[in-house]
């Protein structure tokens, strides 16, 4: 069995190559929509490079056939150069770099509470099917789901901090931010939650925690009955078969019946939403980091795309690509454990 | 055949059983009065059409009539192993887990669709062990660990010891529920019952006649082949040698070779557990091989009842006459009976068989037969028959 588990992850391993390359070659076909000196903006890593666009374009071969171009640009994002970003004024993959921990701490906090409330929720409206309580769950999940993000935020800011004066946008309050950049404090991962926590420094993990809560409630509040409603209808579709019957014809408590078996086949549809959520939270969510000032990925590609930042935007395609790609992979990694039917095919 | 106790012989009575399902295309009157009975050891074959309610009957026995299905009307009557009669439909949640998988289980028409999918099947035969029959399983492993040669326990096998006397004397206990919350602990603290399970499971197996039971217990139950699965289904289901099996059309879904031995492993099995069967079938050949006695169904009622020869030999109910004379044999055609099941959203009135029945009387459409007795054992629902004799 296990055994079978390897030889089934290896294969998806290596078909992660051939993905790969047919995601570059989907972003590299957008450069084609652009004439030569847009895409040389692409091969450019400083301002003052600007001056030799020419030799550029000759370089880089970017008025020669479509398949040497492709290959000197996928040499140029194997060494991570993905050109210059005129609206950050910086390398977009550094760009990339430093926006990505405001998006990964958002993302880690929203997705685990969205997947756990989703799935409970999901699984209460099922086991207690057209009661008052499947009825009410639904629709409270219905009316986040419908929220505009936007709306949703702004109320949230404005009932808590322009109301209360607590829980302020931003990621740091002014003193913590200023401890984060001196020397003192040691950034590894740019999280600062994780951060803090390795340098033992609590008022700073709480601070973090603090900016955290509104932004984390509006996701998980707009997102939950994504995963809700899917849970639900899976549950349904698992309790109404043979096997359950036959689990409770053997003398299987309820608790067993749904724990152990109607839950775990009920999850399999659940896994594949979920890995795409969590990619979908990694690439950045544009209108909530806009609204709590949370500076990530997607504050980021939203203004480089208004800017018209060539460079930045197929950074960000590439970089949102692999994500997804990534999130696939370890769904299906994830679904063998769970089904072993698919160890097979 | 009306609301009558339970004889000494009797394992299970089923009393003018009435089964609706409300769906949105209306009232489907699946089980009308259905009346059954079944003695200690013997076999009950049912017999009908697709759609006669045998399913919904097998599982209402059990009191787990699908939904949207309500039991209307009726009673079942249990006799359980300590000889006291309960009611099935009457019984609580709590007290039905004690019957279900225990006194009365169930074999099903498809094994694949009765398995989980995504557990191992020796999981599967645990949890019905582990449901009923816990007490001899941990009492068996202080045996075993009692028989070990070297009288000098290490720390582990006390605590292991300390576990299944706790388990036997204080379940409650609250030091043993926490101890069964750690992970690691818990598995240290269970190996020689997880040894005695699967012990036990493995001659279950081979008595299931399943070669190389090791390796079965770890298999999925997709890496097994339908016969295997029904072997595994059927392993389930005896795994607390119930008083009672019922076998919904367990073969009706495999090839032929396997379906001769399915029927052969019931057959055996029956003799070695002594249960009493109900075996459903919707063919004729495989009731004449298996049963004592046949009740024939049709359009949710039981129509006649007779020891197996005797309903071979004189079938009273023109419908029974009809199935008789569908059997394919050499040389004479091969004759059906006229028309469909009817729609039991509206079933006919009446006789619900009156608009196929080549004898049909005009009170026909207007009186339900109720079953009655003509001869000894032999039961029939049909107003030709009505007042010969009463039970
Ligand atoms: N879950 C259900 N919902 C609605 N109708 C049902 C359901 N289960 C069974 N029935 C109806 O009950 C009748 C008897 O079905 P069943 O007992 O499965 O027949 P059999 O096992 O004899 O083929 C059929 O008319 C069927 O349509
Ligand atoms: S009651 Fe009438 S319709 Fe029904 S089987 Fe008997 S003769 Fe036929
Ligand atoms: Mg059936």
């Amino acid at each position: 069995m296990s055994s079978n588990l390897r030889t089934y992850i290896a294969r998806r391993l290596i078909l992660l190559v051939p993905t790969l390359i047919g995601m570059t070659v989907l972003v590299f076909a957008i450069t084609q929509l652009f004439d030569p000196i847009e895409r040389a903006a692409l091969y450019i890593t400083e301002p003052r490079q600007a001056r030799f666009v020419k030799e550029i374009i000759a370089k880089y071969g970017l008025d020669r056939p479509v398949y040497i171009q492709y290959f000197n640009w996928i040499t140029q994002v194997i060494q991570g150069n993905l050109g210059w970003s005129q609206s950050l004024h910086m390398k977009v993959l550094d760009a990339l770099v430093t926006r990505f921990p405001a998006t990964a701490e958002l993302a880690i906090y929203s997705t685990p509470l969205i997947i756990l409330f989703g799935i409970y929720l999901g699984k209460l409206s099922a086991i207690k099917r057209n009661t008052v309580i499947d009825h009410a769950s639904r629709v409270v999940a219905i009316i986040g789901w419908s929220l505009p993000s936007f709306w949703l935020g702004i109320v949230l800011l404005a009932i808590f901090y322009g109301g209360m004066g607590v829980f302020p946008p931003g990621r740091l309050s002014e003193w913590a931010e200023a401890l984060v950049r001196s020397g003192e404090f040691k950034l590894y991962t740019g999280l600062y939650t994780i951060d803090a926590l390795i340098n033992l420094n609590f008022s700073v993990f709480l601070d973090a925690i603090y900016h955290l809560v509104l932004p984390v409630i509006t996701l998980t509040t707009i997102n939950v009955a994504l995963i809700m409603r899917v849970m639900r209808s899976s549950m349904l579709e698992q309790l109404n078969k043979m096997y359950i019957t036959a689990a409770r014809a053997r003398g299987l408590d309820e608790k067993t019946v749904i724990d152990r078996h109607a839950t775990r086949n009920a999850l399999i549809p659940v896994i594949t939403l979920s890995g795409l959520l969590a990619a979908g939270m990694l690439s950045g969510v544009v209108i909530t980091e806009t609204v709590f000032e949370f500076k990530g990925v997607g504050y980021f590609a939203a203004h480089a795309a208004t800017q018209l930042d060539i460079p930045a935007v197929l950074g960000f395609a590439l970089f949102a690509g692999i994500l997804f790609i990534l999130a696939n992979l370890i769904v299906d990694i994830l679904y063998a454990y769970i089904d072993p039917r698919i160890r097979l095919g | 055949m009306s609301n009558k106790p339970l004889s000494l012989e009797e394992q299970l009575k089923v009393n003018d059983l009435t089964v609706r399902f409300y769906t949105y295309e209306g009232i489907v009157k699946a089980v009308e009065k259905a009346s059954l009975k079944i003695r200690k050891g013997e076999t009950l074959g049912i017999v009908g059409e697709t759609g006669s309610g045998k399913s919904v009957t097998a599982l209402t026995i059990l009191a787990l009539t699908p939904s949207p299905g309500r039991v209307e009307d009726g009673n079942i009557l249990f006799r359980k192993r300590d000889s006291s009669v309960i009611d099935i439909l009457r019984m609580n949640e709590h007290q039905l887990l004690q019957i279900r998988g225990k006194e009365i289980s169930m074999i099903f028409q498809e094994p694949n669709a009765a398995l989980d999918p995504v557990c191992k099947v020796g999981e599967q035969i645990t949890e019905a062990i582990l449901a009923h029959r816990l007490r001899e399983m941990v009492e068996k492993s202080i045996e075993v660990i009692k028989k070990e040669k070297d009288n000098e326990y290490d720390l582990w096998t006390r605590l292991e010891t300390w576990t299944y006397k706790e388990m036997l004397n204080n379940p409650s206990d609250v030091r043993l529920k926490i101890i069964q919350k750690i992970p690691i602990i818990r598995d240290i603290t269970k190996r020689r019952l997880r040894q005695v399970i699967r012990q036990e499971i493995v001659e279950l197996l081979k008595l299931m006649e399943i070669p190389d039971p090791g390796r079965v217990i770890d298999a999925y139950p997709h890496e097994l082949s339908g016969g295997m699965q029904q072997r595994i289904v059927i392993a389930i289901a005896l795994a607390c040698s119930p008083l009672l099996l019922i076998a919904d059309e367990p073969t009706t879904n495999l090839d032929v070779t396997v379906q001769a031995q399915i029927l052969d492993l019931i057959n055996r099995l029956k003799e070695k557990f002594g249960s009493s069967i109900i075996y459903i079938t919707h063919d004729m050949g495989v009731v004449a091989e298996i049963s004592d006695r046949v009740a024939v169904m049709y359009a949710g009622s039981v129509v006649e009842v007779a020891p197996v020869k005797e309903l071979f030999r004189n079938p009273l109910h023109p419908y029974t006459k009809g199935l008789l004379e569908s059997i394919p044999r050499p040389g004479s055609p091969l004759k059906s009976i006229p028309g469909t099941v009817p729609n039991l959203v509206d079933p006919p009135s009446g006789c619900r068989f009156h608009p196929r029945c080549a004898y049909m009387m005009n009170k026909c459409k207007e009186i339900m037969p109720r079953l009655v007795k003509v001869s000894e054992d032999h039961y029939v629902a049909c107003l030709l028959y009505e007042g010969e004799s009463d039970d």
